[in-house]
């Protein structure tokens, strides 16, 4: 399939002629590898839903977390090489920290986003004054889910540094299947508890395993409650209900 | 490790910082804030930036200086067996002058972790914002909230790596965590000190009078409160740099509670109107 990119495939420096960058396409496949990860946003809150990938009985489920808090507003859900995804949210929410310490308000979601994009471009030799941190691109992309005063906001940020918000969105191997799904299903008015439904419904249509509790991980993040990860007990009655 | 790889993009590169007892700075992680991100302060270029801020500040009032800090005082806490008492006063003075009746003296590091503020208020302030911060930052990473030992050490850290350079700070870090209970004493000379009962500020050895003759650990909580008051009353009426109101917050298991804010003047005609408080 790639073949014919091989002079301009290697190097992360180098535009091929018809002006691409190879690593940075290559970095977007990486995500596809992923487990998938939905994030939706409704009228009260905004949700996040993957799919963990339990591929042993001897596999202590509860340690693979794909859903993580950035502060108490701000949560994202990832997909790819989960490893990339410690420096980033390390870096969201330093600089999370950082806003509320120097202006003593909650950082915007779009500001934490951005501060992750800004990560995402430093790879490379590093140019003038500031020090690359990697070799390679990120090969994971971030959902990013928060509230704040301009109310629920969801952002994918991926490995070309891009972000873009979303009513609804789906990334990692079942991204296609899910975001024809979503597209179809999604209406302005959504719930947060309808969209735990079709979050569900979606996740159990692109996996490959069957859809229990134990392999899937519900985060939303609401005004009042902030950023929170469901229990064992409310995904199990979320699951029943199906 | 991660926390360089995150401090080398987040720090301001260009900002010099001298360690000033550790020429190898690479050897010595003595400044806690390049590990956590945070920017640190330009220190003059000289050969040693403690002793030349030290001919132009004047920490201890022992002698006439450019740079003169605020002091002047009362602040206490004190832990029993249901909790910590934290009571302050309120007044800021500048030489003669009363400049504030109504400063906030304990300072909320964040829900279950109080700070007060003695010495030098900015210092104060700051560098328990900035606690507040890495204490958030220790949660999120590790999933489980910083105990009052650590936060202090990691204060005391903080300050100790600008030893000499002209910070005044006396605080009391209390808080609730898995242990129970906990007080520490934490000083811009990098003391830090656990213990029962402190009071900080011009007006420690009068809040200290009172506290002793009352203090038990088996306190009832409403008279532990009681007991932080009139420590503060009584050491506000004897200092003529502490006054205003007494601030008191109570700590417990589920973190700071407020209890009161009482004005100075209320306090001495009830105290001086009621002679049965002086025994209890």
């Amino acid at each position: 399939m790639f073949l014919t990119r091989s002079e301009y495939d290697r190097g992360v420096n180098t535009f091929s002629p018809e002006g691409r960058l190879f690593q940075v396409e290559y970095a977007l496949e990486a995500i596809k590898l992923g487990s998938t990860a939905i994030g939706i946003e409704t009228t009260d809150g905004v949700l996040l839903a993957v799919e963990k990938r339990v591929t042993s009985g001897l596999l202590v489920a509860d340690s693979i977390e794909k859903i993580l808090e950035i502060d108490h507003h701000l949560g994202c859900a990832m997909s790819g090489l989960t490893a990339d995804s410690r420096t980033m949210i390390d870096h969201a929410r330093v600089e999370a920290q950082n806003h509320h310490f120097t202006y003593d308000e909650k950082i915007p979601v779009e500001s934490v986003t951005q501060a992750v994009c800004d990560l995402a471009l430093r790879f490379g030799e590093g140019a003038e004054g500031e020090k690359s941190i990697m070799s390679r691109p990120f090969g994971v992309a971030l959902l990013v889910a928060g509230c704040d005063e301009r109310g629920g906001q969801l952002y994918l940020a991926d490995p070309s540094g891009t972000y873009t918000r979303y009513k609804a969105k789906a990334i990692g191997a079942g991204s296609e299947g899910a975001q024809t799904e979503l597209q179809e299903e999604y209406y302005d008015t959504i719930t947060l508890a309808e969209a735990e439904a079709l979050a569900l419904k979606v996740l159990k249509q692109v996996m490959e395993e069957k859809l229990t509790a134990d392999n899937i991980q519900v985060a939303a993040v609401t005004p009042s409650l902030g950023f929170h990860v469901y229990s064992q007990e409310k995904l199990q009655t979320v699951v029943d209900s199906l | 490790m991660l926390s360089d790889i995150v401090a080398q993009y987040t720090q301001d590169s260009t900002s010099y910082h001298g360690d000033l007892a550790f020429s190898s700075s690479n050897a010595w992680q003595g400044d806690v804030a390049k590990q956590f991100g945070q920017l640190s302060f330009d220190l003059p270029n000289t050969g040693n930036p403690a002793e030349f801020l030290h001919q132009y500040t004047d920490v201890k009032s022992d002698h006439d200086a450019l740079i003169k800090l605020a002091h002047g005082t009362t602040t206490l806490a004190f832990k029993y067996a249901d909790g910590v008492v934290i009571a302050t006063d309120s007044r800021a003075t500048q030489g003669s002058v009363i400049a504030s009746q109504s400063v906030k003296k304990i300072i909320e590091i964040n829900p279950y972790l109080l700070g007060t503020m003695a010495g030098g208020a900015a210092d104060c302030a700051f560098w328990e914002r900035e606690l507040g911060r890495r204490c958030r930052l220790y949660e999120l990473r590790n999933k489980e909230r910083i105990s009052v030992a650590a936060a202090s050490k990691l204060l005391g850290n903080m300050v100790y790596s600008y030893k000499g350079m002209g910070l005044s700070m006396g605080t009391m870090v209390s808080g609730w965590d898995k242990t129970g209970p906990n007080l520490y004493y934490v000083d811009n000379d990098g003391t830090r000190l656990k213990g029962n009962l402190f009071s900080v500020g011009s007006g420690s050895p009068f809040a200290y009078g009172v506290l002793d003759r009352g203090y038990d650990h088996e306190l009832q909580k409403e008279d532990a409160l009681e007991l932080g008051k009139r420590s503060i009353y009584h050491a506000t009426h004897r200092d003529a740099f502490s006054g205003g109101y007494v601030r008191l917050f109570h700590m417990n298991e589920d973190g700071w509670e407020f209890i009161s804010l009482t004005d100075m003047d209320d306090l001495h005609w009830k105290y001086t109107g009621d002679a049965a408080v002086t025994a209890s």
